[in-house]
């Protein structure tokens, strides 16, 4: 059927869940683009015949346009929305992405995640005259302190005051909060409340 | 959605485009055949300009399925009729079937007698099974369900002050779990 | 909250401009602060961009960098120390997460802000911040560059035009939003005039709360006449 393959990207993007990324399926988009390509070819072929006098291929012309609009649809939709994916990633991971679901991105989409990467760090140095980092403060703060355990060996951490605490797993400690919600995002610390 | 198929009648012929009609070997499609076409195709092919094909109001917007609806909308299960039924039907708006206008009507009138029972229940039902009643909505029925849903168990959070904990980002959770699977 | 704002600096006066207005208006730091707080109420339940509150977020970036050094001077055992960082932090989260959803919704609909901003007249106010017109065209470009290479330099020359697909994503603006009445408005008009009914308006009195449907009050939030919740 045609651009049956192009759906095809559209359904894996639903297939995807939280926290992951499919595969960039340039096996896929090629086809598209193959395909693409040949309806294109046989458009111009008929067009010209019409010219030379033969009559009736109008509609099948149609039928070709509207194919190459859904794929072009479908192709656009599915890079668009990895994008969006990889560009919330930014905010979930933080700017470093481990490493299987940079071995999903394709080479573009890794230089389009610096290219955001970078143009996000300019932005926030740019608030005010000091900057102002966003992916800080995400939730409102309740109290300046906070009781936290180790979920993993993380080593060495210097907090504000300059002491040198061992982030070791499994040990309690009582930290800024400001200093260390980025840990706990990231899922090195635990918040422990009572 | 756009991929659902609709019934269609070809009123021009089709060259070189018998690839469409699994059903035959011609190279051509005759005027009269009946051919399952994806919506966006039907769509580009059938409009006020041009009629290369005309189209049937599918079965599940027709008289006989509004009936149903009319006696009692709660019973019936939405999905089986169409995963995006209401998104669905109001995108055969673009067609001029004759009925339309009581297709929207009676779309309207279905969400609304279904959407009590779907608030109701996002609202009440708390650590229970849910797949038997979500595998009677459409979609766009379950995620107003898992709105619900959020918002009750975000209010009981909130309640207990659990909303406080600083968590890990979801989706590094989801990552990580996943990840632990596969081990 | 607030009571805490004025305690910490209750004299001192910044200067503020109301936006285009010529006369300087002097503002108290709380002042500057609740008129944060109403614009990331705003921003965070309007579905599209407002006007960029500009002096705001510059005045409090400066509140919060005085503070900063003011709490370097204070002895360390200082009780007060605590209730000043934990002031602080509570304005660094509302400031952030104002900015925050103002970038989330320039990402989501990038090409159509920056289409208004291309149609102002220089008598309009600009919905962005300079920083935020940067990145908002950067982010463009750079989404521009990656479906270019990735997929429309391969199609069809006749295809080869993004307009139609991405700067068609524009926010709802028919969507429903709860508000509070700021001053005595009469006759809204809520609803077009049909031949059934005809002009359907509403009178909202100071305090009251509705819901209602987001475009036809939109000109009485950036007004300020309401604020919504």
């Amino acid at each position: 059927m045609l651009a049956s393959k192009a759906f095809e990207l559209i359904k894996e993007l639903s297939r995807g869940n939280s926290g992951s990324l499919s595969p960039y399926n340039e096996d896929c988009i090629r086809q598209v683009l193959d395909e693409m390509k040949s309806l294109y070819e046989q458009n111009q072929k008929d067009v010209s015949d019409t010219v030379a006098g033969e009559t009736g291929l109008f509609s099948g012309v149609q039928v070709r346009h509207a194919a190459l609009e859904r794929n072009k649809r479908c192709l656009l939709t599915y890079l668009y929305k990895r994008l969006q994916i990889i560009q919330e990633m930014r905010w979930e991971f933080g700017s470093v992405l481990p490493m299987d679901i940079r071995y999903n991105m394709c080479e573009q989409e890794i230089s389009w995640f610096n290219r955001y990467n970078k143009m996000l760090a300019v932005y926030m140095r740019s608030i005010g005259d000091s900057g102002l980092d966003l992916t800080q403060d995400m939730q409102p703060p309740k109290s300046l302190y906070i009781e936290v355990r180790c979920l993993k060996d993380h080593g060495e951490f210097e907090t504000q005051d300059g002491n040198i605490i061992v982030l070791k797993r499994n040990n309690q400690h009582f930290l800024l909060r400001s200093e260390c919600e980025h840990l706990i995002r990231q899922g090195v610390l635990e918040h422990v409340t009572n | 959605m756009t991929q659902d198929k609709i019934q269609s009648r070809v009123e021009l012929t089709l060259y070189r485009m018998g690839f469409l009609d699994s059903s035959t070997d011609d190279k051509d499609i005759p005027p009269g055949s009946k051919l399952e076409l994806p919506f966006w195709l039907a769509y580009a092919l059938c409009s006020q300009k041009r009629r290369i094909v005309s189209v049937e109001l599918p079965k599940a917007y027709r008289e006989s399925y509004r009936e149903v609806m009319k006696a009692d909308a709660n019973v019936v299960n939405l999905y089986k009729l169409g995963p995006y039924y209401y998104n669905f039907g109001m995108k055969l708006q673009c067609f001029s079937f004759p009925e339309i206008d009581d297709v929207s009507k009676c779309l309207l009138s279905t969400f609304q007698t279904r959407f009590r029972k779907i608030m109701d229940a996002s609202q009440n039902i708390m650590n229970e099974d849910t797949s038997k009643l979500t595998s009677n909505l459409d979609e766009m029925e379950k995620a107003l369900f898992k709105v619900g849903q959020k918002s009750l168990t975000d209010f009981q959070l909130w309640e207990t002050r659990q909303v406080e904990k600083l968590k890990t980002s979801d989706m590094v959770r989801a990552h990580r779990k996943r990840k632990r699977e596969d081990e | 909250m607030n009571s805490l704002n004025q305690q910490s600096f209750n004299d001192s006066n910044v200067d503020y401009d109301e936006d285009s207005e010529e006369e300087a208006e002097a503002l108290t730091a709380a002042e500057v602060f609740a008129k944060l707080e109403e614009a990331w109420l705003n921003e965070k339940f309007s579905p599209e961009l407002l006007e960029a509150k500009t002096e705001i977020v510059e005045c409090i970036m400066d509140q919060i960098k005085v503070m900063e050094e003011n709490l370097l001077k204070c002895k360390k055992d200082d009780m007060k120390i605590c209730i000043h960082k934990m002031e602080l932090d509570r304005i660094r989260f509302v400031l952030s997460s104002y900015l925050r959803i103002r970038l989330q919704k320039i990402q989501n609909y990038t090409a159509y802000y920056l289409n208004i901003e291309n149609q102002r007249t220089d008598k309009q106010a600009s919905l962005f911040s300079p920083e935020e017109l940067k990145f908002a065209k950067e982010f463009h470009s750079s989404i521009d560059k990656h479906l270019t290479e990735l997929a429309m330099q391969h199609m069809p020359s006749i295809l080869q035009n993004l307009n139609d697909n991405l700067s068609g994503n524009k926010p709802d603006l028919d969507c429903y939003v709860f508000l509070r009445v700021n001053e005595d408005t009469d006759s809204v008009v809520i609803d077009e005039e049909t031949t059934e009914t005809g002009e359907e308006t509403v009178d909202f009195q100071k305090d009251e709360q509705h819901i209602i449907r987001y475009q036809p009050i939109r000109h009485l939030v950036s007004s300020s006449q309401l604020t919504l919740i």
